[in-house]
């Protein structure tokens, strides 16, 4: 079967889930998006066609095509493997809260499991888009999948959470499309071929882009949206949003930036100090959310100031930046799914205040929490690789001497505090005095999915899967940077 | 060649076996049971320890990410030989022991897990030569260690507290639970281990490879000029003073004594604090800095290590004087012994003589290191009895006790006096050659503090161990309760502990390497100094506290001269108002702007406006309509005028 089925498949999917029944609906999500993973390791291996054609427009449009390489893989694998699992994880959830919003389970399963595939399949979609109207259409889809979701299923006042979503995202995507529509008219063509062979974007075009895609990661300011959508969102939309969607604005900057990095080169240290001063104050926005799911959104802030940091530092940045990606959305989708457990096994408690000890009822959720947090501190995981291309990003772009010294010492400053929220939040949530030491029967949905998901995080850091990541991304990004880089 | 089966097994082994546990969390009668099947797999990495100590040696080579000088490279050299069969004997003999001890633990699963997990990171560390591959058996340690030290998260029980509960100095109250003392451990390793990282990766850009014994260090040193070396330095040591609880960096240690004993006995022997230390010597075995005493840069490191180990060798000791809990008082002293390892190793830029081929400054620290091991896990598994046995983990106990528990006594005396440097057992023969490293500093370099402090330290430091000795068997209360039964387990696994010390004696007198450390023993300044530390040791067995002592200055080096302050008052305190700022004033004012007063409130004024026009009043619309008029006139006439 041709890679272009695969991808097919989750699509397909969103339209044949909704007239099955929840259980079957879930399974048939979950294997839809685990055939095209097993297809994108396979073709991290053995190789596959570099392109496949789609169709072609007129000027300045161009080539519509699919993007087979090891970039999108390893973002490709990384969106497969956790829509896979947190379509599992959502069945008891979900169910969970269909009935605590008094509606009829199956009849909102259906519509649930529709918009879920196709927000899962249009991220799919966008990182194998070789054009960037493509893209850009993928890219609203998501948003707007994802707003239907919060505004229906979500807590709170989800109806204003969901239009506030909506609201920065469409600021987001308006900038974009106009960085996108500039770029279009100065090289009469938008597939990433064409662009890859002209080189060139310019600053104007590049400037929309950045400032579109930093409001969606997001950085310090326009970061305000983000704890109010990941908290209210119904928990597998948070483990899919917080993972998978906002690194997804990395993911546009880097194919920007491996067309033409002279913007990043230009602007270097404002976007740097930037990114290292948003990433530590979300960093200690962590240590005093009273809310789980707000202050796992903090974290993904913190998170998102890696990768920017990360885009900055040259090929080995970029290939930190993938990386980073790649465990940053297994660590935060675990830990999500950790929250929502918590949520459904305790009656919807999301006050942290009201936790601690709960390890005794939940062990199985309580250890998934911390291969999560592992993860996101880069610890035995693949998020250590992305840490060391990080750090030698740093050194090869600024050096080691007296005059880089602050720089080093920020970026060391800005990975040490991931770990330290992360333990401080597993010893505050699920140790200490327990208020009950009896343990709880609990869907085995609810964390199994979650092992799979850290187990995988583990393997990819020891051979043979990160020998051929790393090889490939090695490839890629040394082709585009090559001569550009110091 | 099939070597890689051999280091495969080595590493695995621990972690694969320990898995069928964590399966089988549920099940009460299999999680009984399978601790025999976790000990088997440490049994394994003691056979393969000690197949690579007796036929193997080089380096050995295997792909991970070749292109970017990534690999599985194990180097089986003589350090890694001795401390991979250390560390993996030290391991099984504490988990025979953990097999009694843990006996109707609530997180069986959990325990053996993270303890083989921790044995085969630290045996990664060990053989591996490798950078990269050494920081994932470094954070191995740091996760493993961890989820050991805070393994009684309930925190319910007072038995695995540190510090007296309700005790307030100041503003701090002197107890901590153990899942404080597991994040403590977590966060202090991790301030050091991304430095350290840095430095790794500084490396891989500097240097074509990453393998230890490979790398050019005289030209990475020369390239990167006296600020680059020293600052590329302290970025790796901090990762090693925080791994081994170097000043000011030492206060996890004592809190990591919350976790079971037989954590404690591992963490302070063969893993986790002696791998800094060993990584150190590893290092430095490979630098040879004394053949770089033309490079900037290395003079100023090697002074520091120097240093820092011997205030840290002192502070330690200082304070297990004052200490009466009974973990907590043997973690101060192998906090003080650790120092003496880095102390001595640095010496090594000064010393330009070999044995062998190996310089006498290392391999001292390393003999040192090795019989300090088996001696301190000897202790921490008898302190760990005698705590089951109590059911207290301060200091008690008399000769009555005594007699009923036998071999924990004799094991206490034969461990104390290998330990402290009472001639002639073991460390008496390395003591003796550290002073004389030391002698060497002021004849050849006009440096006499370290060896003022070295001798300072080994008498106080006999003294610290007389007392645990004295109090807990001799002159110490009479305790509460007393249950001497049982236990057979726990009573093998020391006795194996302890046995190994005669047979690291017996290699002093017998290995061609160690025969420079007893000449240096029959020195007259090291047989002045090792009488001197029997004299004091005698002396604190017959009067372990002293009054005056005991009230004030006692108190101080109780609380680890507040020390505390530091971890516990001043940086949390700075890291919350910040975290106070950042939450209270930047994300409220932020989000005030954004999403709930400004913005919505301006749009919302735009909206009011504009919908007040809309009366549907006609003469509204005139007056608007004349306003627009005027309002054009006025702009033609002001645009008429400039004409």
């Amino acid at each position: 079967m041709s890679m272009l089925v695969l991808l097919l498949l989750p699509l397909i999917a969103a339209f044949i889930a909704p007239l099955l029944k929840p259980k079957a609906a879930t399974y048939l999500s979950s294997i839809t998006f685990l055939l095209p993973f097993f297809a994108i390791i396979g073709c991290m291996f053995y190789g596959c066609p570099a392109k496949i054609h789609l169709m072609t427009f007129s000027a300045p449009i161009g080539e519509f095509y699919l993007q087979l390489d090891m970039i999108s893989h390893a973002f490709g694998l990384t969106i497969c493997i956790v829509s896979a699992m947190i379509a599992l994880y959502a069945l008891p959830y979900m169910t969970h809260r269909f009935e605590e919003m008094e509606l009829n389970v199956e009849r909102e399963f259906r519509k649930y499991i529709f918009i879920f595939d196709l927000y899962a399949a249009s991220m799919l979609w966008l990182v194998y888009s070789g054009n960037l109207v493509l893209l850009y259409v993928f890219l609203e889809l998501m948003l707007i999948t994802a707003f239907l979701l919060i505004y229906t299923y979500g807590y709170g006042n989800r109806k204003w959470v969901g239009l506030l979503y909506l609201l920065w995202c469409a600021v987001a995507g308006v900038l974009t499309l106009g960085g996108i529509v500039i770029l279009a008219f100065d090289n009469s063509s938008l597939a990433f071929d064409v662009l890859m062979a002209s080189g060139t974007v310019s600053m104007i075009a590049w400037a929309f882009i950045f400032f579109g895609m930093i409001i969606e990661l997001p950085v310090l300011g326009p970061h305000i949206w983000l704890p109010w959508a990941h908290a209210e969102a119904p928990t597998p939309v948070s483990a899919l949003l917080s993972p998978l969607t906002v690194g997804l604005a990395g993911y546009v900057l880097l194919r920007v930036a491996l067309i033409d990095y002279s913007f990043i080169e230009e602007y270097r240290i404002p976007i740097l100090i930037y990114a290292i001063i948003s990433s530590i104050y979300g960093g200690f926005s962590v240590f005093k959310q009273t809310d789980f799911k707000r202050l796992l959104a903090y974290s993904t802030m913190s998170q998102m100031g890696y990768m920017l940091v990360a885009l900055c530092l040259g090929p080995f940045g970029l290939i930190g930046l993938v990386i980073q990606y790649m465990s940053h959305a297994f660590g935060k989708s675990i830990l999500f799914s950790s929250a929502g457990g918590v949520i459904v096994t305790h009656h919807g408690l999301r006050d942290i205040t009201k936790m601690g000890g709960l390890h005794d009822s939940i062990p199985q959720i309580s250890n998934a929490a911390v291969l999560g947090f592992l993860n996101l501190g880069g610890m035995l995981t693949i998020g250590m690789l992305g840490e060391f291309f990080i750090l030698r990003g740093v050194v090869e772009t600024f050096g080691i001497s007296m005059a880089s010294l602050p720089i080093l010492l920020a970026v060391i400053f800005m990975f040490i505090l991931s770990v330290w929220y992360g333990f401080y939040t597993i010893k505050k949530v699920f140790y200490g005095k327990p208020k009950d030491t009896k343990r709880l029967e609990i869907s085995s949905y609810l964390y199994l999915p979650l092992y799979i998901i850290g187990i995988i995080s583990v393997l990819l850091l020891f051979p043979p899967l990160s020998t051929a990541l790393i090889d490939g991304l090695n490839a890629i990004s040394g082709l585009g940077l090559g001569g550009v880089m110091p | 060649m099939n070597d890689w089966i051999f280091f495969l097994l080595l590493f695995l082994a621990p972690v694969i076996s320990s898995i069928p546990i964590v399966l089988a969390y549920k099940d009460d009668k299999w999680t009984a049971k399978l601790p025999y099947l976790s000990v088997f797999g440490i049994f394994i990495s003691v056979l393969m320890s000690l197949h690579i100590f007796f036929a193997m040696s080089g380096q050995y080579s295997y792909d991970w990410i070749p292109d970017l000088g990534i690999n599985f490279v194990f180097m089986c050299d003589y350090l890694s030989r001795y401390m991979g069969v250390v560390t993996a004997v030290i391991a099984f003999f504490i988990a025979i022991y953990g097999l009694g001890y843990m006996k109707g633990d609530y997180r069986p699963s959990w325990y053996w897990f993270c303890f083989n997990l921790f044995t085969a990171s630290m045996l990664l560390v060990v053989y591996s030569d490798n950078l990269f591959l050494l920081f994932v058996g470094w954070e191995g340690l740091g996760a493993a260690s961890w989820g050991l030290i805070g393994h009684w998260f309930r925190d319910d029980d007072n038995i695995a507290y540190v510090g007296k509960a309700g005790r307030k100095v100041g503003p701090l109250e002197m107890s901590w639970a153990p899942s404080f003392g597991g994040w403590r451990a977590i966060s202090t390793i991790r301030l050091g281990d991304v430095p350290m990282f840095l430095a790794i990766a500084a490396i891989w850009v500097l240097s074509p490879t990453l393998n230890i014994s490979e790398i050019d260090w005289h030209t990475l040193f020369i390239s990167l000029g006296a600020a680059g070396t020293i600052i590329l330095m302290l970025l790796f040591l901090m990762g090693l003073f925080t791994k081994s609880a170097q000043v000011p960096f030492s206060e996890w240690l004592m809190t990591a004594m919350t976790g079971p004993t037989t954590v404690s006995a591992l963490l302070h022997s063969a893993t986790m604090v002696a791998a800094g230390a060993f990584v150190f010597l590893k290092l430095t075995w490979y630098i040879e800095p004394w053949t770089l005493h033309d490079v900037p840069g290395v003079e100023p490191i090697y002074l520091l290590v120097l240093f820092v180990g011997l205030i840290s060798g002192l502070y330690g000791a200082l304070c297990g004087t004052g200490m009466r809990e009974r973990k907590v008082l043997l973690a101060a002293s192998t906090m003080s012994s650790i120092g003496l390892m880095f102390a001595v190793g640095a010496t090594s830029y000064w010393i330009d003589e070999e044995i062998a081929g190996m310089n006498w400054a290392l391999l001292a620290a390393f003999w040192y290191m090795a019989i300090h091991a088996f001696a301190k896990a000897s202790l921490f598994l008898v302190s760990g009895h005698l705590i089951h046995a109590t059911h207290s983990r301060f200091l008690c106990g008399n000769f009555e006790f005594a007699k009923r528990m036998k071999p924990a006594f004799i094991v206490t005396i034969l461990a104390s006096i290998f330990l402290v440097g009472i001639p002639p057992f073991g460390a008496y023969w390395v003591k003796s050659m550290m002073d004389e490293l030391k002698l060497h500093l002021w004849h050849h370099n006009d440096m006499i503090l370290p060896i003022v402090l070295l001798i300072i330290i080994s008498l106080v430091y006999a003294a610290v161990i007389a007392k645990f000795l004295s109090l807990n068997f001799i002159k110490g209360d009479k305790p509460e309760h007393e249950y001497v039964e049982g236990g057979g387990l726990m009573k093998l696994g020391y006795c194996l502990m302890v046995a190994v010390l005669f047979v690291l004696s017996y290699a002093i007198f017998k290995f061609e390497e160690t025969q420079h450390f007893v000449h240096a023993g029959s020195e007259s300044l090291s047989i002045i100094v090792g009488l001197s530390i029997l004299v004091v040791f005698v002396a604190a067995i017959y009067k372990p506290q002293i009054k005056a002592f005991s009230s004030n200055i006692g108190m101080f080096f109780n609380d680890r001269m507040y020390l505390p302050f530091l971890n516990d008052y001043i940086v949390p305190k700075t890291g919350f108002f910040i975290a106070h700022l950042v939450q209270d004033y930047g994300n409220r004012a932020i989000d005030a702007f954004f999403n709930t007063k400004v913005m919505p409130g301006f749009f919302k004024a735009i909206s009011r406006a504009i919908r007040a026009i809309q009366t549907g009043f006609l003469t509204t619309y005139v007056k608007i309509a004349i306003g627009f008029v005027l309002l054009i006139l006025i702009l033609a006439s002001i645009g008429g005028m400039g004409l």
